[in-house]
């Protein structure tokens, strides 16, 4: 099932970079940050934490983008009421290395513009008292890039973040705010 | 045409990523409750079914696996020698009151949680957790999924002991999905 769904994935990308009708533009690489908020979805041993991270958005064509990245979120203690007394469980740490492909440009050019994204990474979910966990995780989602200025972009995006664990999985709510510079070619 | 193509591959992968997507990690915790503990011929049993449990009963035709687990409550040794404290198993219902025979015939759970003469501990999540015994983890988990019925057992990993257990619950977080 992972293996079939890790072939979606790469099926899904694979896809993206099939060549259209659209006139060759020169590819674009730029560098950026973003920060945010990270959900557990349906969870009860985590809370909400903060996340932050880098990536390299590479425009391919006009309507193809990747863009490797590194996310780091601190997921909030877990806090449950078992017999009267409240325990705490120490939240995850969760750091990813992975691959975004857009279709959409992340080009910094002026205007307005929506793209979806899917995406595949390995992450890494550590906290006191537990193995570390080192899956392979999966992303879908939405953002919204706007450009005030030549070069520079700003991003918002809402992702669903998957952690595949055997059978089932840890799902997270992602949301992020970003800026992106466009260092080749200016 | 290229939207076309995107949005197949796009359901594709939203259906194959079904079995996954539906799934999540539930707590469901046993109420051991307060009790003492005296060497050499005294363990405490206790049977625990998680049948008895609402949200065990929800999830238990889904349970794919175990999240997380510990043994919470507080602890104070009563005795003149320091004390480790150890949790042991045995997968039906089987009230052992001897110390040898839980440790010839059980599995060893969890522990030794270490206390010295006359002190008192609160046994912390994160502190729990850590403290199982791989074995026993697969052990119990094989519990989880089958009858959700077994025993359990608090005892003192050797010599002379005495000690009291208040409000023991037994955590898990079950992994469950479609």
């Amino acid at each position: 099932m992972r293996r079939l769904l890790a072939l979606s994935i790469l099926a899904l990308l694979g896809l993206s970079l099939v060549p259209g009708t659209a006139p060759a533009a020169k590819p674009t690489i730029g560098i950026g940050g973003f920060g945010g908020v990270s959900v557990p979805i349906v969870q009860d041993d985590v809370k909400s934490g903060s996340m932050f991270g880098v990536r390299v958005p590479i425009t391919l064509m006009s309507f193809v983008s990747v863009e490797p990245f590194f996310a780091s979120s601190a997921l909030g203690d877990g806090k449950q009421e078992i017999g009267g007394i409240t325990y705490t469980r120490d939240g995850f740490d969760n750091k990813t290395f992975g691959v975004n492909a857009f279709l959409g440009s992340l080009k910094g050019n002026p205007g307005f513009r929506i793209y979806p994204y899917v995406g595949i990474a390995s992450a890494k979910l550590t906290r006191s008292g537990s193995a570390d966990i080192t899956e392979t995780a999966y992303n879908f989602g939405m953002g919204l890039g706007v450009s005030p200025a030549a070069s520079f972009s700003v991003h918002l995006r809402g992702e669903l973040d998957m952690v595949v664990i055997d059978d089932v999985s840890r799902k997270f709510a992602n949301a992020t705010l970003g800026v992106s510079y466009d260092l080749w070619p200016r | 045409m290229k939207t076309k193509r995107l949005i197949a591959g796009l359901a594709l992968l939203v259906a194959t990523a079904g079995c996954v997507l539906v799934s999540g990690q539930f707590l469901v915790n046993f109420d051991l409750g307060s009790f003492s503990v005296t060497s050499p011929t005294d363990v405490h049993s206790q049977l625990v079914d998680l049948n008895t449990i609402g949200d065990y009963n929800d999830h238990k035709d889904n349970l794919k696996g175990l999240a997380d687990v510990a043994i919470l409550g507080s602890i104070r040794n009563d005795g003149a020698e320091p004390v480790d404290i150890e949790v042991w198993m045995h997968p039906d219902d089987q009230p052992y009151i001897l110390a040898s025979d839980v440790k010839a015939n059980g599995i060893k759970l969890w522990g030794p949680f270490h206390l010295e003469p006359g002190e008192t501990k609160h046994v912390d999540w994160d502190t729990s957790a850590g403290l199982f015994d791989p074995l026993g983890k697969v052990t119990l988990l094989g519990e989880i999924k089958g009858d959700g019925i077994f025993t359990v057992y608090a005892l003192g990993a050797a010599g002379t002991y005495s000690f009291t257990v208040t409000d023991g619950q037994v955590v898990l977080v079950l992994n469950a999905g479609a």
